[in-house]
């Protein structure tokens, strides 16, 4: 396969290809923890399960004052990142591009020197998440081989972006597809690695809630 | 494979539920329970995180009910969960978690950690891994009706003190009283107080209780060491007296878990709704404050503040009602930095204070209650659970720290006005 | 000629009682039944709670011996429950009480002491099966009057 043929191939059927194991993959794992179910709670409730569960989902973003100061880098650069990924990837005009090719959707984007800004914050946000996974007794003790594989993917699309952006190192053709297949290879990990977090954490948070809600605790 | 590990892994297996399987999906390894548990806060050792002490059951999770979890199974690429990894996992399930649930309001991607770890420990125990001093207590509270092997006539003789000391009598066995009223074992045995304090308390506000002799024990060890057969008959029996003296409601007494066991497991646990209402002591104590049928007279001038225990308020949802009813009592009243559902634990539930082993460790979790303590410091520490209390003033006596430790209920009686 | 005959009296005759007469009456509560408890400690916070000459720092340290040697007794939650040795956790709770300062324990000091040495002779009732309800609150109603008439 020439140059140009990998080109082709991953800006179409791998990108295929990937969607569909992402895709797929994500729904069976819902699928696998839905089937699983819930017994019926039989005691009498004092409040609202469902409202407990709903509201979860969106408290449990916020940390309390005291969960803050003991695990302020966690919460800190863990908000500084998502949010980077999420302006990045929703906000940067060629992506909304891409999405309105491929689903229709359409949306203001940023002033790409915001993009840019953003990126770099994040690249450096993730940088310091990966130093302090190695260096902070308890995320270390925790951490297998899948953490730093989810960090190695999650790390790609954003450094591969900017370089693409900046042409840095390879010609611009080459650091896109570079850029795709980082992002393909991050679509094709996601569903088997805690990176389904992204989906999951709505049915944790919400069960969370649930059953604190039940109890009438604000959880 | 040993068929107690066998009997282990199958009670993990029907454990895993919807919630369970989402929890394990979303943990990111962040390690934020840590720094809400007070065992890993207190010692350092990051083998106490919350989320760690669960690892065996997660891969139970993962080999079985996950679709790649299960291919890796097939073809020898999982790591099975062995005997020796369940005996190693004996003191972090056992030893170094009450069961408090201050991780499962921390983690950020909503994980219930102490759901999983009670759900936890029904294999530990069928596994044969379960600490002594709970399978003792377990084994007195089937066999006797009391983990600590306290018997009617000890109770009756405690009565019997009680209604010469108050000058009243006090009721067992009426049928159709509105409420029954449970003690624990550790309240006959070091607070009997406890027993007059509600009787005089009852009496002033007109409520028509009683005590079954047959079904008097509130705590539940089954819940504890995590055998759902037990805590199930434990609750029968509280049940089947319930219904023969056809009262309305059931009182939990001042003991946590006792209150979960009752409240909120029993109905799930027997696998039928009650026909009567469970109510925390505090619940109907509030109840009655708000109906006007408590008169207080003196307030304590003290400098107060409370302990919440933590199946009581955190996971129980009795929270507002100790608040109300210390504003009532008391002129100095002050929260801990942290508090209400956000409070610290004692250290000492869910089977903690029962096992010697984890003495060490109990009372080097104690020291973030002391934190707390040091920066409000009160004259004295008000609760309303028996095994807080004892561990409180464990804790307190260890680090030298002068101050009484009282039970609400009693502060109540203490204050109630003279007709 | 004062006799206190019934437990209302008994509670307003305690209330009028300044700090130091109330540790001193409690100390003789708890010497009733310091037969119960086979604790050295407690013997001796004792007969400091008894001594009307000793000093801030002596009742403080008492304190805190009595203290330590309740956590040594007391029934551990899920223990198999001894009564011989509950009874003597409450003659150690009420040394706690009688050297406790006046107004730290609702009720008072000797009250507290009085509930703590009538649950001691409790326990004691149920190992040996006598029957002994009201017994101890009888005797303590006598000391309370030889006290206030003396």
């Amino acid at each position: 396969m020439t140059g140009t043929e990998l080109l082709i191939w991953i800006r179409g059927p791998a990108l295929q290809i990937a969607t569909v194991i992402f895709l797929l993959g994500v729904v069976v794992r819902i699928f696998e923890i839905l089937v699983l179910g819930r017994k019926p709670d039989l005691a009498e409730p004092r409040g609202s399960a469902a409202a407990g569960g709903l509201r979860t989902i969106v408290t449990r973003m916020f940390a309390d004052r005291g969960t803050l100061q003991r695990s302020t880098f966690t919460v800190v650069a863990g908000y500084i990142f998502h949010i980077g990924i999420f302006i990045t990837l929703f906000f940067f005009a060629p992506h909304i591009l891409l999405f309105h090719e491929t689903l229709g959707v359409n949306w203001p984007s940023l002033p790409t020197q915001v993009i840019d800004a953003t990126a770099v914050v994040t690249i450096i946000a993730l940088l310091a998440v990966l130093v302090y996974r190695l260096a902070n007794r308890v995320i270390r003790y925790l951490s297998r081989f899948q953490d730093y594989l989810v960090w190695l993917v999650t790390f790609l699309p954003i450094l591969t972006g900017y370089l693409a952006f900046h042409r840095i190192g390879l010609a611009p053709q080459h650091l896109i597809a570079t850029h795709i297949a980082s992002v393909e290879l991050l679509m094709v990990v996601f569903p088997f690695t805690k990176l389904m977090h992204a989906f999951t954490l709505f049915i944790a948070r919400y069960y969370n809630g649930a059953i604190a809600g039940y109890k009438g605790v604000n959880s | 494979m040993t068929a107690s590990l066998e009997r282990g892994l199958n009670a993990f297996r029907e454990q895993i539920d919807a919630p369970v399987a989402s929890f394990f999906s979303s943990c990111v390894h962040c390690g934020m329970c840590a720094e809400a548990c007070l065992f890993y806060t207190e010692t350092g050792d990051p083998s106490y995180t919350p989320i760690h002490k669960l690892e065996p059951l997660r891969r139970v999770w993962q080999q079985e009910y996950t679709f790649w979890g299960r291919l890796a199974k097939a073809v020898g690429l999982s790591k099975p969960v062995t005997d020796e990894e369940l005996a190693q996992w004996e003191t972090l399930v056992y030893d170094s978690c009450t069961l408090c649930g201050r991780c499962s309001m921390v983690c950020p991607v909503g994980n219930d950690i102490a759901y999983m770890l009670r759900r936890m420990r029904e294999g530990m125990a069928a596994s044969g891994h379960a600490p002594e001093g709970l399978v003792g207590a377990t084994r007195r509270a089937v066999t006797i009706g009391s983990p600590m092997g306290v018997k009617l006539p000890a109770l009756q003789a405690q009565i019997g003190h009680t209604e010469k000391d108050i000058g009243m009598t006090i009721p067992v066995d009426v049928v159709g009283a509105d409420y029954m009223l449970l003690l624990s074992s550790m309240e006959i045995m070091n607070f009997p107080e406890f027993i007059g304090a509600i009787a005089r308390i009852f009496s002033k506000a007109g409520v028509s209780w009683t005590i079954s002799s047959e079904a008097f024990e509130a705590t539940n060890s089954g819940i504890q060491i995590g055998v759902s057969e037990i805590a199930a008959e434990l609750v029968q029996r509280v049940v089947d007296a319930a219904e023969k003296l056809k009262v309305k409601n059931v009182i939990s007494p001042e003991c946590g878990h006792a209150y979960m066991a009752i409240r909120w497991e029993g109905p799930n646990l027997i696998g039928k709704p009650y026909n009567f209402k469970v109510v925390h002591i505090l619940e109907l104590l509030d109840d009655l404050r708000k109906q006007g049928r408590l008169k207080i007279s003196g307030k304590e001038t003290q400098r107060l503040t409370y302990h919440d225990p933590c199946q009581i308020a955190r996971r129980g949802g009795v929270v507002d009602q100790p608040r109300h009813l210390l504003n009532m009592v008391a002129e100095n009243f002050v929260e801990m930095p942290e508090t209400g559902t956000m409070n610290w634990c004692c250290g000492a539930g869910g089977g903690v204070s029962s096992n010697e082993r984890a003495d060490g460790l109990r009372l080097s979790a104690f020291k973030r209650k002391k934190k707390q303590l040091d920066v409000v410091r009160p004259d004295a520490l008000v609760s309303a659970c028996s095994n807080c209390r004892i561990q409180l003033e464990d804790g307190l006596e260890e680090n030298n720290m002068d101050m009484p430790v009282l039970s609400l209920t009693e502060t109540i009686a203490e204050h109630l006005a003279d007709d | 000629m004062t006799t206190i005959s019934n437990e209302r009296e008994f509670r307003a005759a305690l209330d009028k009682l300044d700090a130091t007469q109330q540790r001193l009456l409690a100390a003789r509560f708890v010497t009733s039944v310091l037969p119960l408890c086979t604790d050295e400690r407690i013997s001796h916070a004792v007969a400091v709670a008894a001594d009307s000459e000793a000093s801030a720092a002596t009742l403080a340290e008492a304190l805190r011996t009595a203290k330590a040697a309740t956590i040594d007794c007391h029934a551990r939650c899920g223990a198999e429950g001894d009564w011989e040795a509950q009874a003597g956790y409450f003659v150690a709770r009420a040394a706690i009480a009688a050297l406790t300062p006046l107004g730290q324990l609702p009720g008072g000091s000797a009250w507290q002491a009085a509930m703590s040495c009538r649950m001691a002779q409790t326990s004691k009732s149920i190992v040996s099966g006598e029957e002994t309800a009201g017994l101890e609150s009888e005797q303590q109603y006598r000391m309370l009057s030889t006290y206030m008439n003396s």
